[in-house]
């Protein structure tokens, strides 16, 4: 059969490999890195608030899209050694559910940022009704929406992945959602730089003006990991559907294996940017592991 | 012929390396491609995808930092010590072990226009906090998550604290950054509102 890379011409563009020892580390450091984030999270009262579980929302879509990688590894492994057949029903239903599963990874992350920066919207926009308007019932309930829309629409899209209109939507959504979080964290910023003026203004102040940096950094970081993880996959999936015979395209195609590892160090790295900040969830886990010793 | 059983496909072509293999029952086929007569490099797409990407990146990290520069000058460091206070906007100062004097006046609280919230918060002090919110005097740090949580007593405590005229207060210290420290990472914040300031707060908020 063809691929295309198997042509003769020695100018291919030979598929990118990357060592199954790899993809198995990264995929093992994200489940067990985002497992931990949601047993602290559960374990310390103190932590039963909408903003964690909107992380831990964020550490479960992490979880799944790592989880899909490595469940497809080992489904590869066993059609090596031959313990499963290769065109039989089971093995397509198998891979339906592995498809849906990866992309309801894709869309929880989406919208558990999103979550997360409406959060902290609300926090500092409307303050002083923080406490009313997200409640913990509230923030459950969103959640659950959440969800089930992304459930929803990862099997529709599963299912009909061979039409072309699933992949469209698909891919506007996400530069869409990436857009909103960026105005909503703007937004933040100008309402913070206003402040820190006026703060400055006041004749007792003794305040320092300089640039702050870290808050840029901290947005950057935030927004540029999730672009630079996510970003090459929908690209591979855009250019799958639209320009497969086309050379420059198979070259893209073939470094689809980065592509896969990015997205699961995507799933380590979130929790450290996101989680891990918290200087109460830091303290639940040494408390977790010294009672371990 | 779907992208996604393409991309199945693929891994599990990679993984046999050189064998037929064909995992999936719709199989993609890409059929030949021809490689010849190329104009520009083959991995151009690669290359400008990921220089696209960086160039996005510190773009957007450019235009952060102009809207995080506060650009008000440097104020006259005259008054008296003991009108020195920590403003805290907008940040759990993670990681920044928290200093040991916090001193709010009323004073300043009147003179205060803008309406912040400043997260408070250190683990520390929870215990204090819960034990003091009551008699709340002027100089307290407390964590919001730590205030007992139903809305009632938030309500309860809100007014509490409004009656001694607690100002939002922002952290600056001398050798501390300004303003939008850790912004994103904050622990929900606590509002304390002086009376004085109740208006200008719904202007703002609203």
């Amino acid at each position: 059969e063809n691929i295309s890379d198997f042509s003769l011409n020695i100018t291919d563009c030979t598929q990118v490999v990357v060592p199954e020892e790899v993809f198995f580390t990264v995929a093992a450091a994200g489940i067990l890195e985002n497992l931990l984030v949601l047993i602290a999270v559960v374990r310390n009262k103190n932590l039963h608030l909408p903003m964690y579980f909107f992380i831990c929302s964020l550490a479960i879509s992490d979880m799944l899209g790592s989880l899909y990688k490595t469940l497809e590894n080992i489904f590869i492994i066993l059609c090596k050694m031959g313990y499963l057949t290769r065109r039989g029903d089971f093995e397509k239903k198998l891979d339906d559910a592995m498809d849906s599963m990866f992309i309801l990874s894709l869309l929880g992350s989406i919208f558990s940022l999103l979550a997360i920066a409406a959060d902290r919207y609300i926090t500092i926009f409307y303050a002083l009704r923080y406490h009313n308007i997200m409640t913990l019932r509230r923030a459950l309930v969103i959640l659950a929406i959440i969800w089930t829309f992304c459930a929803g629409s990862s099997i529709a899209i599963a299912l009909f992945s061979y039409e072309a209109a699933t992949v469209i939507p698909f891919t506007i959504l996400f530069p869409l959602m990436m857009f909103f979080i960026l105005c909503l964290y703007i937004h933040m910023f100008l309402l913070a730089r206003s402040h820190a003026k006026k703060i400055a203004s006041l004749p007792t102040s003794t305040v320092h003006q300089k640039t702050n940096m870290k808050g840029a950094i901290t947005l950057t970081i935030f927004l540029g990991v999730f672009l630079c993880c996510w970003a090459p996959f929908v690209l591979h999936i855009l250019l799958a559907r639209f320009c497969p015979h086309n050379p420059y395209c198979a070259c893209y195609m073939s470094i689809f294996h980065v592509n896969g590892t990015l997205i699961m160090c995507n799933a380590i790295i979130d929790p450290m940017i996101f989680a891990f900040r918290s200087p109460e969830l830091r303290s639940t886990f040494k408390k977790m592991f010294c009672c371990a010793r | 012929m779907s992208a996604l059983r393409l991309i199945s496909n693929r891994t599990s072509q990679q993984a046999l390396s050189n064998s037929d293999y064909t995992w999936e029952y719709e199989y993609y086929e890409y059929g030949p491609v021809s490689f010849e007569g190329l104009k520009a490099h083959k991995y151009s797409i690669v290359i400008g995808f990921w220089v696209g990407l960086a160039v996005f990146v510190i773009f957007m990290f450019f235009v952060l930092t102009l809207l995080t520069k506060t650009g008000a000058p440097h104020q006259d460091n005259a008054e008296p010590s003991e009108k020195r206070f920590r403003m805290n906007s907008f940040v759990a100062d993670f990681g920044r072990p928290l200093e040991s004097e916090r001193v709010f006046s009323r004073q300043i609280a009147e003179e205060s226009r803008s309406l912040f919230h400043f997260c408070i918060n250190e683990v520390e002090h929870l215990d204090k906090a819960k034990q003091s919110h009551k008699g709340l005097g002027l100089e307290s740090n407390i964590h919001f998550q730590e205030v007992p949580r139903s809305s009632g007593m938030f309500e309860e405590d809100l007014n509490c604290l409004t009656k001694f005229n607690i100002p939002n207060f922002v952290n600056t210290e001398q050798n501390s950054s300004l303003g939008e420290d850790d912004l994103l990472i904050s622990e929900p914040p606590i509002i304390l509102e002086s009376k004085s300031v109740m208006q200008s707060s719904h202007r703002i908020l609203d």
